[in-house]
């Protein structure tokens, strides 16, 4: 009787949640495919043609709708997110090994490190801008103050994840290379880090999507060049067309093709992981 | 002449309020295997951990080698260690789980030489063939061995063993104890082997270390263990002794089974009378036994063990009374069940322990 209901229900439910997810893009997909120049990002397409994917690579003759400026921003923008990615997940790794261990002030620190992704974003940026403009009296750069908000907004999340990946890590593979006469280091390297590869991995995923779409902070803090956020929100001040459509499946697409490889390195890592949870098993 | 290559000297070992080793000194010879034998919490996993440097003591000094390691970091300690649950490297094959100390160690041996020394560890724990196997792809034995040679490869003087067996079934468990005796005669190493097992701990033992609360309290060969227990949880855990509650006075045991002359007892905190399993007597209720112990008890069951027959008797309030008989003496008497039946020994066999005894 109640899963009778109950079932259609959440099952309706579901549905609708991924319309409301998948909503959106599918709308986005489908005005991308517009005639140009002249068609609107409205509904009816007029004749589907690929104008505007040609438009942002530059490939269709000069128009009246100037080429989107994104170039610069979207180079940026990756390279801003390869370099939080790296910072953090570093971090990330190393300060979740230092908690293995509970030293003085652990508690403190953890929240200390956990603010930085609790913290509004529009006050980090506006702050950090103040603290570099009228204290420290630096200039405001994308690579320089947004690098160190993005830093400061993403270490949390690769620290959580690997303190939740080395929280179930069993510490005497570890105890036994050092009884080999391995020093702690090459046992980090050679043992440690090939097993919670999959953590590292999780962690550099979140670290550099999270910056790569990263607004409030760099809003304030990037100074004269735009992230690629900021570069397509200012082209929604002045007239809106397809174009932005076609560079957001393509960026979209992008995300999905990052999602596959983390995918199918994980399958690789998760493998050995259960390789490792076997030899547990057993014991 | 010092023989001892491995001294610890009042190692005391706490976690918060718990006390987990209490001044536990000791010593050990060369080429000897030493057991340790306690109840779990015993601390007897923690005294290893300590030795192998991966738990450091508040107080007492740790020596091997004639050099105090109190203060050296495990990797630098030259003392193997073989986990209970193997600890593997599970993203490595069985060759390079035996090479890896070789290879990643302080002297770098060159992977060709590494993986001919590794060979013949493996070859020397029975698993030529498997080399390029994964460590999940081989059964629990074979993991236990991996860990064995893994250890070896490096050729310590001293090796930890911590309930290795403990993993393994019943007939695993017996082969890997004749292994591990001939490979350690093979190569002439140290072995302290940490067990719950008071079998394996006088079957494998040169001397047996029994723990209990975190202190040492009875050290000696197998034979002395089981033949003059130091005190009553010695013979508790030793799982061959009938334990009567009861006083020592004048000389005298009085417990459920009588009065008995004690002239020979062994000083212990507390009162108590212990009579191994197999010199247990059982008479039919009419008997008179002339002079000694007489305790009136109930027939349950037996169980055949093969070499001998365990019977098992209650005496009253769930005391439990068991009798050891071994097959080589004859064949065994049959009994009937919740039939009474008069136990007796020789009371000069029997073991007594009291607090007002000399010694």
């Amino acid at each position: 009787m109640e899963s009778r209901f109950i079932k259609p229900a959440l099952g309706v439910y579901v549905a609708l949640f991924v319309l409301f997810l998948y909503g959106p893009f599918v709308v986005l997909t489908i005005i991308s495919f517009q005639q140009g120049p002249d068609g609107g990002p409205q509904f009816p397409i007029v004749e589907w043609s690929t104008y505007w994917y040609r438009q942002v690579f530059g490939l269709t003759p000069p128009s009246r709708i100037a080429p989107l400026p994104f170039g610069e921003a979207l180079i940026r923008s990756l390279v801003l997110a390869l370099m939080t990615m790296v910072v953090s997940t570093v971090l990330g790794v190393m300060s979740a090994q230092a908690f293995r261990r509970s030293f003085k002030g652990s508690t403190f620190v953890f929240y200390l490190i956990v603010l930085g992704m609790m913290v509004p974003g529009v006050l980090t940026g506006l702050g950090t801008s103040l603290l570099a403009n009228n204290i420290i009296g630096i200039e405001r750069h994308w690579y320089t103050t947004a690098f160190a908000t993005h830093v400061a907004y993403t270490f949390p999340f690769a620290f959580l994840v690997m303190l939740a990946i080395l929280n179930r890590f069993d510490s005497s593979v570890e105890e036994a290379a050092w009884s080999l006469g391995v020093d702690p280091w090459t046992t980090f390297r050679k043992v440690t880090f090939p097993l919670i590869f999959p953590g590292v991995l999780s962690a550099m995923l979140f670290a550099f999507t999270l910056s790569l779409d990263e607004f409030p902070r760099t809003l304030f803090a990037s100074g004269r060049d735009q992230t690629l956020p900021l570069a397509i929100y200012g082209t929604f001040s002045v007239e809106i067309h397809p174009n932005i459509f076609a560079f957001g499946v393509l960026t979209t697409l992008f995300s999905f093709a990052l999602l596959s490889v983390y995918g199918i390195l994980m399958a690789l890592s998760v493998r050995r992981a259960k390789k490792m949870a076997m030899q547990e098993d057993i014991a | 002449m010092d023989t001892s290559v491995f001294r610890l000297e009042g190692v005391t070992k706490r976690y918060g309020d718990l006390v987990a080793l209490n001044d536990a000194s000791l010593e050990v010879g060369a080429n000897e295997y030493l057991s340790f034998l306690g109840p779990s919490g015993s601390g007897k996993t923690t005294l290893l951990r300590v030795i192998a440097g991966f738990e450091a003591p508040e107080t007492g000094r740790i020596f091997f080698d004639g050099r105090d390691i109190t203060n050296v970091q495990a990797h630098e300690r030259g003392i193997g260690f073989v986990f209970q649950n193997f600890a593997l490297f599970p993203h490595l094959t069985v060759m390079q789980n035996v090479a890896f100390g070789l290879t990643n160690g302080k002297t770098r041996v060159p992977t060709p030489e590494a993986e001919g020394r590794a060979a013949e560890m493996i070859e020397l724990v029975g698993l030529s063939g498997m080399e390029g196997r994964g460590v999940d792809q081989i059964s629990g034995g074979q993991r236990q061995r991996v860990a064995l040679a893994r250890t070896l490869a490096m050729k310590p003087r001293l090796v930890l063993l911590d309930e290795p067996l403990g993993a393994l079934d019943a007939n695993l468990r017996s082969r890997m104890r004749n292994e591990l005796r001939a490979i350690r005669e093979r190569l002439g190493v140290t072995f302290l082997h940490v067990t719950g097992s008071e079998t394996e701990a006088l079957a494998m033992g040169d001397r047996v270390v029994v723990l209990d609360r975190g202190t040492i309290i009875q050290t000696g060969t197998p034979g002395e263990i089981y033949d003059r227990p130091a005190s009553p949880d010695v013979a508790h855990f030793l799982n061959r002794f009938n334990l009567f509650e009861g006083t020592l006075s004048n000389g005298s045991f009085s417990a459920s089974f009588g009065t008995i002359r004690a002239p020979a007892a062994t000083r212990a905190d507390r009162d108590c009378y212990a009579v191994r399993y197999d010199r247990v007597k059982v008479l039919p209720l009419s008997a008179k036994p002339a002079d000694g112990p007489a305790l009136k008890a109930t027939y349950i069951a037996s169980e055949y063990l093969g070499s001998s027959i365990m019977s098992f008797f209650d005496a009253g309030q769930g005391h439990l009374i068991e009798m050891e008989h071994h097959l080589s003496l004859g064949a065994p008497e049959t009994y009937e069940p919740r039939q009474d039946y008069l136990l007796t020994w020789n009371p000069e066999q029997a073991i007594v322990f009291g607090r007002e005894a000399a010694i």
